[in-house]
Parts: C-alpha cells; structure tokens; sequence
C-alpha cells in the first residue's frame, strides 16, 4: 500500500511537472520568432512586393531594436518581452508574381523553414492561392495590404487581415460622392463608367462598385475590362468618351494608368470626376511622376487613412525614418503604412500569446483589442469579426491637389480638420499643362 | 463611321511603333534564325538607359538614339560573342534556354540596381507636345505619336535600304540562307552574326528610347512587347523587313478596331486568332519565304 502511495505521488509530480515545463517551455524554448515572408519582388507586381519587403525589414527593425519613445507595439525595449526577448527573423522568399510559386514556396516555408506565421502574398490573387496551403497547414497567414473582400468572406480559420477591404474602401468612395452634393457638390453628377483591370483584386472592385454605384444614385452607363499589361487603351477612351460618363472610376495599375493618361490626353477625354481605387494612386512613384505634369491634379480615391493629417503624427514620422533606411530615402505610401501596421498587430499578438504555438497565436489574434493610439494609420483601432478582418479598418477619400499630394475630403469630420477646397470639375488637359508644377 | 476611322488610325499610329520593337527581332530570329527571348530585357535596357541619360544629364530621349545605339549595338555584339557564339550549334533548346537566363539576368540586375519602382521620362521634346493634336476630316491624330510614328517608318526605311540594297545587307541574307556557301565567297558568318545581334539590340534599344515618351520604365516592360513582337514576325514572315512592317499595322489596327465593337479582353486574342489564320493559308507569314 505504501508502495502503491509512493508510486501515485511519484506519477503525480512527474506529470504535474511535465505539465508546468510544457506550459513554460514555449516561452523558453524559442531562439527566435520565424516569420516566412512570400512576396512579388520579381515579374508583374515587383512594384508592390519591394514596398512589402521593405515594410518587413521596418518592421524587424522595430521589434528587434529599443526604440524607448517609438509608440507603436513592440517599439520600446528589444525583441519579444512575452518570449524572453527573442528577436523576430522574416524569411522572405521571392515568387516572380506567380501564384504557383508562391505556393511551392510556402509549402517550403512550413515543412523546411518551420516558420511561425506566414504573411504574404501582398496580392489578393496570389493569397487566395496559398490559404488552402495554409489552412491545411494550421499556422496563421496574414496579408494586411490584400484588398479582396472574398480573402475573409471564406471563413479561413487561420487567415487575418488587419486592413480594410473593398467593400469598405469603395464603398467610401460612393458615400463620398452621394453625400458630396448636400455638402457643397455637385448635383448633377448622374452616370459612371466603369473601367477596370482583369485580375481578381480589379475585378473585385468593378463588382462591388457595380453594386455600389446605382445604391449611391448613379446610372452606370459602361462597364469596360482590359488585359493587365495593354500596350495602348486608345480605342477604350474611345469609348469612354462616347459612354460620356460624369464620373470615370478606374482601377488600373501604374502602367496602364500611364498608358490610359497618354490616350486620354491625345483624345482630349475629360470626366468630371475621376475616383480610383488603389493601383496607381497608391503608387508613391506614380505620385510623384504627377507633380512634374500635374497629370493627376483633381484625381480622387480611397485611402485606407488621411494621408495628410496622419503625415503630421509623431509615431507616422519615426517610422518613416526608420522606413527610409531601406527604402532608398523614399517615404512610407499609404500600402506600406498598411503592411508595417499590420506587421506590427502581429508582433503584439505573439508578445501576447507569449508562446509560438500555433493554437496560442490563434487565441491571441482572437483576443486583440487594439486602440487607435498604437496605430501609425487612421484606423479606428483592430478587433476582428468571427471572418477574422478588421472591424475597425475605415476607408477615407482622398484627392490630389495642385501641389500634387493627396488630401482628406471624406469622412467630413477628418475633412474639416484637412481644410482642403475639393478640386471639382476635374481639369481639363490644357489647364494642367498651363498651371505651373509642384516639382517644375 | 468617324469612329472606325479613328480606330484604324489610332491602331496604325500604334503599330509603327510595335513594327520597330519587332524589327530587331526580325534581324536575330527571322533572318539569322536565333531564338532571343530576352529581346524584350533589350527594349527594357533601352528605356532605362534613355531615362537615365535624360533624369542624370538632361539629354531628350530622342538625342539618347545616338549614344544608345551604339551601346547596345556594342552589347549585342557582347552577347552574341560571349553566349549565343558558344551554343549556336548546339540544340534549339540550349538556345532558347540561354536566353531565358539572359532575360532573368538582365531583368534581375535592373531589380537590383534600381528596385522595380516606375519612373517617367516627364520632361521632353515629345512630352512637352503632348497635348498638341492635328485634326482632319474629323480624325485627330495626336501630333507626340504621330511624330514617334514617323520616325520610325524612317528608320524602317533606313533598314530596309541597308538590308535589301547594300552588300553588307546581301552578305547578311547570304549568312542566314547558307552559311557555308556564304564562307566560299568570302563572307565570315560569325562576324555577321556578331553584327546582326549588334543590329538587333540596337534597333530594339532605339525603340525603347521613343517609347519612354509614352509608357512607364520599369524592369517588366519588355514582356507586354516581346508577346507582340514574336506574333509580328511570324505574321509578317521570317526575315521579312517589309512583312514585319506590314503585320505590325496589321496587329496595331486589330487592336483597336476590336475594342471599339467587342469587349476589351478580345483584343489580343484577335491578333493571335489573325496570325493561326494567315498560318493556315500562308504557314510562311504574309512576306515569308520557305
């Protein structure tokens, strides 16, 4: 019996034991934090995939270095307090733009890297290929700048998504131009043409705004789709002119917006109201390349921020020096801001979750509770719904002035605040040529 | 009837400057029949060289013909010598994949040295004129496009008198049809192929310095041009300098006058559809010999 005694109490303390070291364990156990990093830096989207990466390295940068007055998660101190102060490690591997790649590349990075949270693929196309991969895998992903409404609609279990979506983001472009008249807009803008790029994140927002559109009082009157990749969109604006639509909403990526803007200055095609939806107008080289031609005065679209009030932010201003140092001097566009927030979320979930267990980091995701005061971009904070996006990501309208930065014009508050005349009819091409250039 | 008009002429404005991406093409495939994949990575290293001479020392990217020319005559040259020589009598394949590896090669170096940002060529002859138009009989031509047009259909010339009209454009037709017969009349075909790479970069270098006038300079934009150019030449027939002429009009107007009556997505679908057709018929092209 006595034996038996023994033999319970021995059982007991070794199981009790192990069950404490398994509870400790993690936190003790990890050397550093494996984040695999699957981006366009290659082919098609290259553009948009060295924005991410170098939103990556500001974001390792960040978590791994003390930035005692930076006030952002994981800016004070070094590495991860909840993990004994493991650094963070992107393994960023690039996929040449090819969704098939990125999805061998994943593979590798779970089976062979053994990382602990997959992000990418920075494009709503090539992501929607790796969540299955993922999924079956069970590690969290997440693609923070990914605009597709359909990443979250699916009910992943394992994908995140801290930015907000089309569905938010056009939308805000509507409500801007259906409440625009009783505050001071025009009132006789009646039709939309709709003129789009063909792969899921464009064609996405066509049918959103398709849906959006007649909601908000507009007639569309065209609805055109173009290759990615057109060599000239010269008998497009043909057509456009002929639709003769009030408001031309165009979602094309930089290249064809040069093209488009080359076409429609031979043609002479001026809409009243040109709103677009991220490709080019979240292009900081884009913008830029517009200040020396005044090519994109008077051009609205949606924003996941204010850009020019979230500009004056202190923690906006710290992190675009430290942005700068691998960005070859250029500053944060507003898709970089969503990726190092949402890089930075991710951080402060594995600091809380204090472990690299796959469970523990979803649990940990499950639970944020974030406020706007830890937000380097205008979101209202970040809190998830049971499809895991971000409740409290917002859209904000933008539009390019004269000056050739992007200013606040809706929600009305925020614009109040801008102080910005919206530029209304958009200019005619001759005008831009004769009104004098911000970088002239 | 207005709007077909314009299309037809939008399309032809536009496919003299696909007729001048074509023709160095023409030179390496059609005529000294060597596959060249990165021909578009040429076009790319043309639009980034004309952009750098006109952001770093102010030179208009239609004086930047010169200088560039050259230099990726020079490069050809290079590439033909130090690579193509080397597997030229090899298998088909070994070719093909060597200049896979070139298109990478280049197209990587450039991601490397100058990220894959977008840059615009804002401030030139034919930017600065980029609102002018001629209007006739209701047709407006777009006066930077026109001017790019016309310059190429010189060009064009230029090469068609070269390679139809001089002894060294027979020696070169002589190279590419026999290369053997070619050597017993004293003819050295390296040295020929040497120089229609060179000749081949060139042209494509010089396209690309009038293209940064209308189209973003980043490290992929030779792809969107290199599909188009490999359609022309087979359409236009393999060597042939007045086919490739003729099928790059024949493609630019396909193009447009597709998305004036059907939705956009036909418009290269069109083209390709145009090329199996002639190929039915005319498996050599439309100026094509067998």
């Amino acid at each position: 019996m006595r034996r038996l005694l023994v033999a319970m109490l021995a059982l007991v303390s070794v199981v009790s034991g192990a069950l404490i070291g398994h509870r400790v364990a993690p936190a003790a156990s990890v050397s550093e934090v494996l984040i695999g990093s699957v981006l366009p830096l290659t082919g098609n989207f290259a553009s948009l995939g060295q924005q991410y990466l170098w939103a990556a390295q500001t974001a390792e940068d960040i978590v791994n270095t003390d930035y005692a007055d930076l006030q952002v998660p994981l800016g004070p101190g070094k590495g991860f307090p909840g993990l004994g102060g493991a650094p963070i490690k992107f393994i960023v591997r690039d996929d040449q733009s090819r969704g098939d790649q990125a999805r061998t590349i994943v593979e590798q990075l779970i089976s062979v890297n053994k990382v602990h949270w997959i992000n990418g693929e920075g494009t709503s196309g090539s992501t929607s290929i790796i969540q299955p991969v993922v999924e079956s895998a069970g590690i969290p992903l997440s693609c923070h700048p990914c605009a597709s409404p359909t990443l979250t609609e699916k009910g992943m279990k394992w994908f995140w998504r801290t930015g907000p979506h089309d569905k938010v983001m056009v939308a805000s472009v509507f409500s801007f131009l259906k409440e625009w008249r009783e505050h001071g807009g025009p009132s006789d803008l009646k039709t939309v043409a709709l003129f789009t790029c063909d792969n899921l994140f464009c064609q996405d927002n066509r049918k959103v705004a398709a849906d959006l559109a007649p909601k908000a009082g507009f007639q569309v009157v065209l609805d055109l789709t173009t290759k990615t990749g057109a060599t000239t969109l010269a008998s497009e604006v043909q057509r456009l002119q002929a639709a003769n639509a009030d408001v031309l909403f165009l979602v094309q990526y930089t290249a064809e917006t040069t093209v488009f803007q080359n076409d429609a200055k031979r043609a002479g095609f001026t809409p009243k109201v040109i709103a677009t939806s991220n490709g080019a107008y979240s292009d900081e080289t884009w913008l830029q390349a517009q200040k020396k031609t005044n090519g994109g005065s008077g051009w609205l679209g949606r924003d996941p921020t204010a850009i020019d009030l979230t500009h004056q932010r202190t923690s906006w201003k710290k992190v675009n020096e430290i942005y700068k140092k691998y960005s070859r001097g250029q500053n944060m566009g507003e898709l970089a801001m969503r990726e190092i927030t949402g890089l930075l979320w991710m951080a402060d979930v594995i600091n809380r979750a204090r472990s690299v267990e796959p469970a523990a980091l979803a649990r940990a995701a499950r639970e944020t509770n974030m406020g706007p005061e830890q937000l380097i971009i205008d979101y209202k904070g970040i809190k998830f719904d049971d499809h895991q996006q971000n409740t409290l990501a917002t859209g904000v309208v933008t539009q390019i002035g004269w000056d050739g930065e992007k200013h606040t014009l809706w929600p009305w508050d925020l614009a109040s605040k801008a102080g910005f005349k919206p530029i209304f009819p958009n200019p005619g091409w001759q005008e831009r040529d004769s009104t004098p250039k911000p970088a002239s | 009837m207005t709007e077909l008009a314009q299309a037809i002429v939008n399309g032809l404005q536009m496919g003299f400057l696909y007729a001048l991406v074509a023709v160095g093409l023409t030179i390496i495939w059609g005529l000294m029949e060597m596959i060249n994949f990165a021909h578009g990575e040429f076009l790319m290293l043309g639009m980034f060289g004309a952009w750098g001479l006109s952001a770093g020392l102010g030179l208009d990217p239609l004086l930047a013909i010169v200088p560039l020319g050259l230099a990726m005559f020079g490069f050809g040259v290079l590439v033909y010598r130090s690579l193509m020589r080397r597997v030229q009598g090899g298998d088909p394949f070994t070719q093909i994949f060597a200049t896979i590896g070139l298109l990478f090669l280049l197209q990587n170096a450039v991601v490397a040295g100058f990220t894959s940002d977008y840059r615009f060529v804002g401030d030139s002859l034919l930017a600065r004129l980029s609102g002018a138009k001629l209007r006739l009989l209701g047709i407006t031509f777009g006066v930077p496009l026109l001017a790019a047009a016309g310059l190429a259909l010189l060009l064009f010339l230029a090469l068609y008198l070269l390679i139809e009209r001089t002894e060294f454009g027979l020696a070169l037709q002589a190279t590419s049809e026999d290369r053997d017969a070619a050597r017993l009349v004293g003819i050295r075909p390296q040295r020929m192929f040497a120089i229609a790479w060179g000749l081949g970069a060139a042209l494509v270098a010089i396209a690309g310095a009038i293209l940064v006038n209308f189209f973003a300079v980043y490290p992929q934009v030779g792809l969107q041009f290199t599909v188009l150019a490999y359609a022309i030449v087979a359409l236009g027939g393999f060597g042939s300098i007045l086919g490739t002429l003729l099928a790059a009009l024949v493609v630019g107007v396909i193009q447009s006058v597709t998305v004036v009556y059907l939705p956009p997505a036909f418009k290269d679908a069109f083209v390709f559809a145009s090329y199996l057709l002639i190929g039915l018929f005319r498996p050599q092209g439309l100026f094509g010999r067998f």
